[in-house]
């Protein structure tokens, strides 16, 4: 497989003003192909929000390498896009105009983006809450609008953080099908942290699955499932099995006492 | 406002109006009485308070030498009358008006750059302090009698004073606005490709502008103090602070007086319409937090 | 090592560029531009100053001197502005009353009467005692009466429902939810009590800290005026700071009200 996205030997420390150090990421590595969807679970605290971030080109990393496309990252570009754990929505614009942001920054007119952000409203099942301000909203909607941002950019490269963590389950069905019928489509790379075993199994076609900080990546667990996948096949002994596995790794790295 | 723009913003369909009219009556009647109970009681009693200050001479007999710094409501009344009627206040009006609009005007200018600048520098904000924060602690009268060395008897004092009340306000609002913005929204918007330029205008600026109003609100104040103070003291020989101390010094009280509702209606009339202000650009925020 | 730089980043700054301005002060009066002693000073000169004045004891009966009628101004308006404004937060109907004459009064500026309270009352204590109090008062009706209507009812439901009386309700709940507002309140009001000592002051006076920094001005004495208005600053800092550690020893829930 040709590496799309390389990350080598990655180091991150966080130097907090008026606090101790914290290294975050030691030594990580990983390699996903164009086109494929990739998921990331690890325990909480254990630095997978950095690497997005890192790959986004928002936090430099200490050393290493991290590649797009042969490219180095040295900051962020319009070729990726992210969904943010903590929605990250301008409070002072509306649902509509959060949604254009991405597109306003590329310099996108405002008739032509106007189409193109009530498509992927409509999408996200938020029409008729065009004129909301953020603080209206419910946190699943705010996840929602979050989604429609990153994806009215149309990135080849999409990182998600945690994007349904806020959505109820029928809304978490309905979001992980059209996000699998747009990766289909329109071919892009998606990286994809959640806390959610069956969540990485079903959507994924690799997991990665990382120790508790400072974070590696422990284990890369292959999901040989057929595309496209369907709901039911969420109840078959092969996935079973793939849910058993990743539990199997997940579990040694996570500890009641948080990661101190 | 008149019935064409009344009707043409109604969200109210005009064939639902007279339904609501009819079994309500009863009911609006009384939420009338308790919509405006508060406003009734407040105006009610600032003109029982004037009633009383009015009727005290009719019915306490003043001593002598006391009867010299009594006035009434309507004696302060007709002097305010008679100073704008006959246009004698006028010059004094200007020069106190262009002295606060510069002071205050420069004092803007100068407290948001400076804030954005030690918002978002952890190095000049820590640099820079303690300077704010004894300037800001201490009463900035105490620099008058400096401010008359260097600047003379005239309208620059009186400017500077104004300029130094009100411009720490300003800068502590902006910058603790600038400080406060959201890391990851500065985050999000840099990710979609935003310059610093952008960040300022899509991040930073519309998230301290809350706090710069609240900032405003107090320079004005400040503003005003400094033009009382500044032309009480020999600041300048003309202004309003000035007919007001001279008047003292006569005994003129009501003209004192009517100095001081001058005032009290300018700084009612800014803070009201920074209110407005307020209340236009803060549509996107929740109710709890509207005001502070 | 990295641990104390870390922790004491901000004020290790703030001293060294304190320190970095008077050293600046001094060598641009000394090496840069020749000093006029007309219309400038410089810290030697100034600190000097301010040691003469502190040896003859002058500084401290100056200090005596505006104190007294801070402490009489100050005390009347806690008492009076705590008062008045439990009393408007405590009756609903008081509060509708008082509110909008007493915010007309606190938002116009109140120096403005100040020659006639001198004239009235004279250039004594009392004169700039009565000052201090009319402009400090407004902050304590104001903070008190928000005090007392963010006394959160679930809180003196919860209270009684466990089995407390009127005593436990009043130090339980709404002694410090409205303690924080009176502090917050003097901090408002201590500012502008130094404006009413000086007002008082430059008015009409034959000492304290306010008539000194006047008339050294007069006479020319710039470099003792600079160390009085040095003193003034610091007492200023001295008490809003000191107040604002107490807020956030005694109510850390509250930290930046
Ligand atoms: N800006 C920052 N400054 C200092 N430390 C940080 C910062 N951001 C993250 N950290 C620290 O880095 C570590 C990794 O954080 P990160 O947000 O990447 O975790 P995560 O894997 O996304 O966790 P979660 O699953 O809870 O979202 C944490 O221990 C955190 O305390
Ligand atoms: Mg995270």
């Amino acid at each position: 497989m040709v590496a799309y996205i390389e990350a080598k030997n990655v180091n991150l420390i966080f130097t907090p003003p008026n606090r101790m150090p914290v290294t975050a990421l030691k030594d990580f590595n990983i390699s996903v192909g164009e086109g494929e969807f990739v998921s990331i679970v690890g325990p909480s605290g254990c630095g997978k929000s950095t690497f997005l971030n890192v790959l986004l080109g928002l936090i430099p990393p200490h050393s290493g390498e991290m590649a797009i496309n042969g490219k180095r990252v040295s900051g962020p570009g319009q070729d990726r896009a992210m969904v943010f754990q903590e929605f990250g929505l301008l409070p002072w614009r509306t649902v509509l105009n959060n949604v254009e942001l991405g597109l306003e920054l590329k310099g996108v007119a405002t008739s032509e983006r106007r189409p193109v952000s009530q498509k992927f409203i409509e999408m996200v099942g938020l029409a008729g809450f065009e004129g909301h301000y953020p603080h209206e909203l419910s946190g699943g909607m705010k996840q929602r609008v979050g989604l429609a941002r990153a994806l009215a950019t149309d990135p080849d490269v999409l990182l998600m953080d945690e994007p349904f963590a806020a959505l109820d389950a029928q809304t978490r069905d309905i979001m992980q099908a059209e996000l699998l019928r747009i990766w289909q489509e329109a071919k892009k790379t998606v990286l994809f942290v959640t806390h959610q075993i069956e969540e990485a199994v079903y959507l994924s076609d690799r997991v990665i699955v990382m120790t508790k900080r400072p974070g590696r990546a422990k284990k890369i667990i292959d999901i040989p499932l057929p595309r496209p996948r369907d709901y039911e096949m969420r109840v078959t002994q092969e996935f079973n099995d793939l849910k058993l596995q990743l539990w199997n790794e997940l579990k040694d790295e996570l500890t009641v006492h948080g990661n101190g | 406002m008149n019935d064409t723009t009344s009707t043409a913003v109604s969200p109210v369909p005009a064939s639902a109006a007279p339904v609501r009219d009819e079994g309500l009556g009863e009911i609006t009647r009384r939420t009338f009485w308790e919509a405006n109970e508060r406003h009734a009681l407040g105006i009610g009693f600032i003109v029982f308070v004037l009633l009383l200050w009015e009727v005290i001479p009719h019915i306490l007999t003043l001593s002598r030498g006391m009867d010299l710094f009594f006035t009434t409501p309507t004696q302060v009344a007709m002097t305010l009358y008679n100073m704008f009627a006959s246009g004698e206040i006028w010059p004094a009006f200007k020069f106190s008006a262009v002295a606060f609009s510069v002071g205050l005007g420069l004092s803007i200018v100068a407290a948001l750059p400076l804030g954005v600048i030690i918002g978002r520098s952890h190095t000049m904000n820590a640099m820079l302090d303690p300077f704010i924060t004894a300037f800001n602690a201490t009463p900035r009268l105490v620099f008058l009698p400096i401010i008359l060395v260097w600047f003379g008897i005239g309208m620059w004092s009186v400017v500077v004073v104004v300029f130094i009340g009100a411009v720490f306000p300003l800068l502590i609002n902006t910058y603790a606005g600038v400080r406060n913005a959201d890391r990851l929204l500065i985050n999000v918007v840099r990710s979609f490709g935003a310059s610093e330029w952008q960040i300022n205008k899509l991040v930073i600026l519309p998230n301290s502008m809350p706090f710069i109003i609240a900032g405003l609100r107090l320079a004005i104040g400040r503003a005003i103090l400094g033009i009382v103070v500044a032309e009480f003291f020999g600041g300048s020989s003309e202004g309003i602070g000035v007919m007001m101390n001279d008047a003292a010094g006569k005994f003129q009280v009501d003209i004192v007086f009517a100095g001081l509702v001058i005032f009290m209606a300018l700084s009612l009339v800014m803070v009201g319409g920074v209110k407005v202000l307020e209340a236009r650009l803060s549509r996107w925020r929740p109710e709890n937090v509207k005001s502070f | 090592m990295n641990d104390f730089v870390y922790k004491w980043r901000n004020p290790i700054f703030g001293s060294v560029s304190v320190v970095l301005f008077f050293l600046g002060w001094e060598a641009l009066l000394t090496w840069a531009i020749p000093l006029n002693p007309f219309i400038m000073s410089k810290p030697s000169l100034i600190f000097e100053g301010l040691w003469l004045e502190m040896q003859s004891g002058q500084l401290w009966s100056d200090l005596l001197i505006s104190g007294q009628p801070f402490i009489f101004g100050f005390g009347a308006a806690i008492v009076v502005g705590i008062f008045v404004g439990t009393m408007m937060g405590w009756r609903a109907r008081v509060g509708y009353a008082l509110d909008p004459l007493l915010t007309a009064l606190y938002a116009s500026p109140l120096v403005a009467i100040a020659p006639l309270v001198i004239i009235f009352f004279g250039v004594g204590v009392s004169g700039k005692a009565i000052l201090i109090f009319v402009l400090c008062v407004f902050p304590f009706v104001f903070n008190t009466y928000a005090g007392v209507k963010s006394v959160d009812r679930l809180l003196v439901n919860v209270v009684r429902s466990l089995g407390g009386n009127e005593r436990d309700i009043y130090l339980k709940v709404i002694v410090p939810s409205v303690l924080p507002f009176i502090i917050a309140g003097a901090r408002y009001a201590i500012g502008r009590a130094l404006v009413g000592i000086l007002v008082g002051e430059f008015f009409a006076a034959t000492a304290g800290i306010g008539y000194r920094i006047a008339w050294f001005s007069d006479m020319f004495e710039l470099s003792r005026m600079f160390g009085y208005i040095l003193v003034m600053m610091v007492v200023a800092v001295l008490f809003t700071e000191g107040i604002r550690w107490a807020e956030r020893a005694a109510f850390p829930w509250r930290v930046g009200m």
